[in-house]
């Protein structure tokens, strides 16, 4: 029940951005992160940056990696295959960080590598597919699929990525459905 | 609705010019709380201040704003122009502040979005009941001194009183003649008067009510402008002031001779109006010999009001100099901007920044490459630097600013708390004018109330009290302000009855505060006093309105420590308390020692930081439950090993390795244990991004010279 509700919302979450009439609309920002290529809505990436030195926080979650010195500004970096609960991997030269703004929180993302800024129309957007438990995790930062020609891109709701305190519930909730099995 | 137009701005603007006239008006009064009565100026300025905010808040449709302040406008109307003798003078003061307390009220709900709601009705009423008060009180001296006007309205202005003129003063008659197409000839003309203020030393015009009725602009337009001015200025740069606009047919300008102007307006006919009503009798005792008595007898109408903000021409006291025509000037006061304070930070960021890239281009290793010729740029790189030092210090000044308005708000406290305790209390300020970070500021406002509120309520005795001891029986609060070291030193100091030691320790034994087996005697005074700053000590034994319920001492503690700052309190029996306030000039630069643990850079502020010791492996003292302690010269001192306690890597396990870091907080000593010393170096505090959750023992982050990031700790959050 709740996840279904929870679905309802996402598409209604991105159904309002695209009604606005801007721009920047319906074009995605897309970064690899693992093997998957992922998509922001480009309104909310400020710049892409090359990787810099990062000061560690302790006792904080394990992607949330530290901070970093943006011009005078200090911003956290969060490292998205951390997030995505995928393999840590090395950073290189080809690494890159992503600042975003969402609700006027600055935030570096670490990516593997930058990909492109595409297009894709509503209607190539499909909500996420629900199956098997092991998809659930992804799924709470993924509000949909984009086509793009052959490939497809998980397109992510950076608020969601940044703050999991109502996920949390439904980690919890999910969490219970197996102890319960 | 008002909604329907876009007031945003204008709320703006409504509630910044309404709070600094508030402000102002504040000080005014309380400067003058002690004299006998608020002199000329003041009651022009509280009457024009009053009228101001009830034309603003009229506009912006507050009209529980607008009717209070009208009633005080009225008051102050009455006092201007009759000048009753007998007004109990605190009791005004009383007056006005709640007033003023009613509208900052207001505003503040206005501020949060809140309608305004408060009901002025009472206060309207008390002022309404302390006008009829000291009209009829200044009625009956009247009968026997001299009959005061009925009428309020009333003001036999013609009648001119001459001011000490200085020797240079020329006099002249200014007609000036409008093109009878001219609308709002008035206005026009009160333009004109407003350029003549500013040279005028005593300016008279004709007709007078141009600002209030607008029938004058026909008057004006008929029978022309008449100008009396009393001024330094040669004609042709009166003539100038005037200017010939569109509208101004002909001005013409004579100078004449102090009788002449004495006269009045003797441009003969009957039709000028010259105020007679009142009293024939009291003109004549205030006229001077000079004025023509012939042109007593004319009879006029009697005057409608006179317009707001005018000027007014004093009947009373002749021959004592008076500023009349010319608003006295406030000094030098300087222009002002306000910036939003996130522009600031912005800017000071940005300052930051070009600081970093300065020192990465002058030490860039493309300039080591042998056999340059670095000279001229060596020159500019210094000339450089200095605007860049420059630019810092100018954009941290700007963020300074005077304790002026705080100080004022404890004087208000005195005022306040002393007349409901009915003490006689004299409150001193001294260095008000220390300029400190913007956001200290905030911080010490309600810590200083509290210390203020307990030096007059429990600081200061009863006049009875005073009088036992052979005191004066006024009670005198000192609050000061200095910068020491890199500090601002804040006390409020009374001459009051003090601590009692024996009281505090015996409450302090009651409450099992004593280290067992120390005698009493061997406390000192500081550590004895220090006692009253623990949460639910308090000695008074009468919970009172203002303070005693042993909350308090502690809630100000914590304040100024959450600010790095310290309390000192210094008392002697019989003679007085101080309260002393050290605190950072600003918390956006500490003084920091810069370490390292592991890989990660850490700072932690000089003050708390007593001592650097490298210690052998054979001082320390292992407990089975993995915990520290060091032995330094006899005293055993827990150890945190700050690797550890936050789970870096690679940090260094060996205490001769490392550096241990005697810590005093909280009057707790602790050690720190890091890898090494950087060096002393001065930082400017940034918050952690609020995305990160807090963590224990860090306050914030910083930048360093190589633009790396270092961790600033807490170093109350490692005590915990």
């Amino acid at each position: 029940m709740e996840e279904t509700k929870e679905l309802r919302r996402q598409t209604q979450d991105s159904r309002d951005v695209s009604d606005e009439r801007d721009p920047q609309k319906g074009k995605y920002m897309t970064f690899k992160s693992g093997n998957e290529y992922f998509g922001l809505q480009i309104q909310y990436v400020n710049e892409i940056i090359g990787f810099q030195a990062i000061t560690a926080i302790p006792e904080t979650e394990d992607y949330i990696k530290g901070l970093i010195n943006l011009r005078g500004k200090i911003i956290p970096v969060i490292d998205v295959r951390l997030r995505f609960r995928q393999e840590p991997f090395e950073y290189n030269d080809r690494t890159c960080i992503i600042v975003i703004n969402v609700k006027s929180t600055v935030v570096g993302l670490i990516v593997e590598k930058i990909a492109e800024v595409v297009e894709i129309k509503e209607e190539n957007i499909l909500p996420p597919p629900s199956i098997g438990r092991a998809d659930k995790v992804q799924n709470k930062y993924v509000y949909g699929i984009g086509k793009v020609g052959d490939s497809v891109k998980l397109l992510l709701d950076p608020d969601k990525l940044l703050n999991d305190s109502d996920m949390s519930v439904i980690e919890q909730a999910n969490d219970m459905v197996i102890e319960e099995e | 609705m008002a909604e329907e137009f876009n007031t945003e701005g204008m709320l703006d603007m409504y509630l910044f010019e309404n709070e600094q006239l508030l402000e102002q008006l504040q000080e005014m009064v309380l400067e003058q709380k002690d004299s006998d009565c608020f002199d000329e100026d003041s009651i022009n300025e509280i009457f024009r201040t009053m009228h101001t905010i009830k034309g603003s808040s009229g506009i912006m449709m507050f009209d529980n704003i607008t009717a209070i302040s009208h009633k005080l406008e009225d008051v102050f109307f009455y006092l201007r122009e009759s000048h009753p003798d007998n007004v109990p003078h605190l009791e005004l003061v009383e007056h006005v502040l709640t007033v003023e307390d009613f509208i900052s009220g207001e505003m503040d709900k206005i501020r949060n979005g809140d309608s305004p709601d408060g009901e002025p009705a009472e206060i309207i009423a008390e002022l309404d009941k302390f006008l009829d008060k000291i009209k009829s009180g200044s009625a009956k001296e009247g009968e026997q001194e001299e009959p005061i006007p009925q009428n309020v309205h009333v003001e036999p202005k013609h009648f001119y009183i001459a001011p000490v003129a200085s020797s240079a003063s020329r006099f002249y008659k200014i007609y000036i003649t409008f093109f009878p197409d001219t609308e709002m000839a008035n206005v026009h003309a009160y333009k004109t008067v407003y350029a003549l203020k500013e040279v005028a030393e005593d300016l008279l015009y004709s007709p007078e009510d141009i600002i209030s009725d607008p029938d004058s602009a026909q008057v004006i337009i008929k029978d022309g402008f008449r100008i009396l001015l009393q001024s330094q200025s040669n004609e042709e740069e009166i003539r100038n002031l005037i200017g010939v606009g569109y509208d101004i047919e002909a001005v013409d300008v004579y100078e004449c001779k102090a009788e002449e102007f004495l006269q009045g307006f003797d441009f003969g006919e009957h039709e000028l109006k010259i105020d007679l009503e009142s009293s024939v009798e009291d003109i004549e005792a205030k006229v001077k010999a000079a004025i023509d008595e012939s042109k007593a007898e004319e009879k006029a109408p009697e005057k409608p009001k006179m317009a707001p903000g005018d000027f007014v021409i004093k009947s009373k006291e002749p021959g004592k100099k008076k500023q009349l025509a010319k608003d006295k000037p406030k000094g030098e006061k300087a222009s002002f901007i306000s910036v939003n304070v996130s522009k600031m930070d912005q800017l000071m960021d940005l300052i930051g920044e070009l600081v970093i890239s300065e020192s990465v281009v002058l030490q860039n290793p493309d300039l080591k490459v042998p056999g340059l010729n670095l000279t001229n740029f060596n020159k500019a790189a210094a000339q450089m630097s200095k605007i860049s030092t420059d630019l810092q210090n100018v954009i941290m000044s700007m963020r300074m600013v005077p304790l002026t308005n705080i100080f004022q708000k404890m004087n208000r406290i005195v005022f306040d708390v002393s007349r409901k305790l009915g003490k006689d209390i004299d409150f001193e300020m001294i260095g008000e004018h220390t300029e400190v970070d913007k956001n200290i500021i905030e911080h010490i406002s309600d810590p200083l109330m509290h210390l203020v509120r307990n030096a007059v309520d429990h600081g200061i005795e009863t006049k009875e009290e005073r009088e036992e001891s052979g005191k004066p029986d006024k009670g005198k609060i000192t609050l000061s302000a200095r910068t020491e070291a890199g500090k601002v030193w804040i006390s409020v100091a009374d001459n009051g009855k003090g601590l009692d030691r024996e009281k505090i320790l015996a409450k302090a034994k009651k409450q099992e505060l004593l280290t067992e087996g120390k005698p009493e005697s061997a406390y000192s005074d500081k550590e004895v006093f220090q006692f009253i700053t623990l949460p639910g000590f308090s000695t008074n034994e009468q919970v009172t309105e203002y303070s005693g319920r042993g909350v308090g001492m502690d809630v100000v503690v914590q304040n100024i420590q959450s600010i790095g700052g310290v309390l000192d309190i210094e008392s002697k029996t019989g003679f007085g308390t101080t309260m002393s306030l050290k605190i950072p000039l600003t918390l956006a630069i500490i003084d920091g020692i810069v370490m390292e643990t592991g890989n990660s850079s850490f700072v932690m502020e000089t003050g708390v930081i007593k001592q650097f010791f490298s210690v052998k492996e054979n001082m320390m003292i292992h407990e089975p439950n993995g915990e520290e302690y060091v032995m330094i010269r006899g005293d055993c001192y827990p150890v945190i090993r700050l690797g550890k306690w936050y789970g870096l890597e690679d940090y260094r396990t060996s205490v001769e390795e490392g550096m241990m870091l005697i810590l005093e907080v909280e009057n707790r000593t602790i050690c720190l244990f890091v890898d090494k010393l950087i060096g002393k170096q001065e930082i400017v505090v940034k918050p952690i991004p609020s995305y990160i959750k807090k963590v224990k023992g860090l306050s914030g982050c910083t930048q360093l010279g190589d633009g790396s990031i270092a961790l600033i700790l807490d170093p109350g959050g490692l005590v915990e």
